[in-house]
């Protein structure tokens, strides 16, 4: 692919539409860039949402090779991240699919690399690894939901233009999400 | 702390590990490189996709039954339709018409057995050529 001058390098912060903009162009800095950008929330997204932790890398591969592939269909209608998510609900989907297995982080390397006090850091990880499993229980759209607004603190409109739905049908999917973690999580 | 807020601490935390630990440069590249190497697939057109396709072969297949029908049954039209009457209601047919429908039906039988002489039509008798003659008009 042809290489013309890198807006990602020339310009900077550039926002996400210049940055895909110039990947429509032939750039890959620009590619580039929103991967460096947002690769981590799409990792905590995939992970939450269910991802064995060795695959997630992969997935976030993935994901944004099938998010670029698919630019030229992003109408702007929400923002590129929350677009990226919504396309990571559709990989690991698929993902599971094919290895038909979760995976829940193991408390003890939930608590591995974290500071302070020992009490708070197992009554911490207890409720992770509990909201981990009721996360991977829930149906796909109050899970993508919950993460969305819980995890990513997405607003509603912002959420219900990504999944394609209604700001009242996301704040009901999660009511129910919440009341059942709440329910796994007692 | 609260419910609600213990939930959403939880839910902030999921992934924090995993997200960590990517190496984002090393990512990046990577994708790159799998751009360059794995050419897109090509996306189907809008009327390529597999509903239009179905819905095109049950066209097809419609139109193109019902030519095969009307070439099936053209030679032996008005046979076919008499024929039809007999499995439809015999029940209903007067005396007359019941002895219309069974010429109609020797007709229908006698059509497929019907040929041609090889020899010149002159030398044929007035039966023989109303019978070439029927045949003819099916």
């Amino acid at each position: 692919m042809a290489q013309p001058q890198s807006l990602a390098a020339s310009i900077s912060p550039a926002p996400d539409s210049a940055l895909i903009a110039a990947w429509q162009r032939g750039d890959e800095q620009g590619a580039a860039e929103l991967v460096r950008r947002h690769a981590r929330a799409l990792a905590r997204f995939l992970a939450g949402a269910g991802a064995p932790e060795a695959d997630v890398e992969d997935l976030v591969q993935d994901t944004f090779i099938r998010a670029f592939r698919a630019v030229d269909r992003f109408r702007g209608h929400c923002q590129f991240r929350t677009w990226l998510l919504t396309i990571g609900g559709n990989v690991l989907k698929d993902h599971g699919r094919r290895a038909a297995r979760h995976k829940v982080v193991p408390l003890d390397e939930g608590l591995a690399a974290r500071d302070g006090d020992p009490h708070e850091r197992a009554e911490a990880g207890e409720a992770e690894a509990r909201l981990a499993v009721g996360v991977g229980e829930l149906p796909r759209l109050q899970r993508e939901v919950f993460l969305l607004r819980a995890q990513q603190g997405l607003e509603y409109d912002e959420i219900a233009a990504a999944l394609d739905t209604t700001e009242g049908a996301a704040r009901v999917h999660y009511h129910h999400a919440v009341k059942r973690l709440k329910e796994r999580m007692q | 702390m609260n419910e609600d807020a213990k939930l959403h601490d939880a839910a902030r935390r999921l992934g924090v590990q995993a997200a960590e630990q990517l190496d984002v440069e090393r990512l990046a590249a990577a994708v790159i490189e799998r751009l360059r190497r794995e050419p897109a697939r090509a996306t189907r057109p809008a009327w390529m996709q597999p509903a239009w396709l179905r819905i095109a072969a049950a066209v097809v297949v419609l139109v193109g039954g019902g030519l095969v029908w009307r070439q099936l049954g053209s030679p032996t039209g008005g046979a076919a339709h008499g024929a039809h009457l007999v499995t439809d209601d015999l029940t209903d047919l007067s005396a007359d018409q019941l002895r219309d429908v069974l010429n109609t039906l020797d007709e229908t039988l006698n059509l497929g057995s019907t040929t041609l002489p090889d020899g010149d039509l002159e030398d044929l008798d007035a039966q023989q050529l109303q019978a070439v003659l029927r045949s003819l008009e099916g």
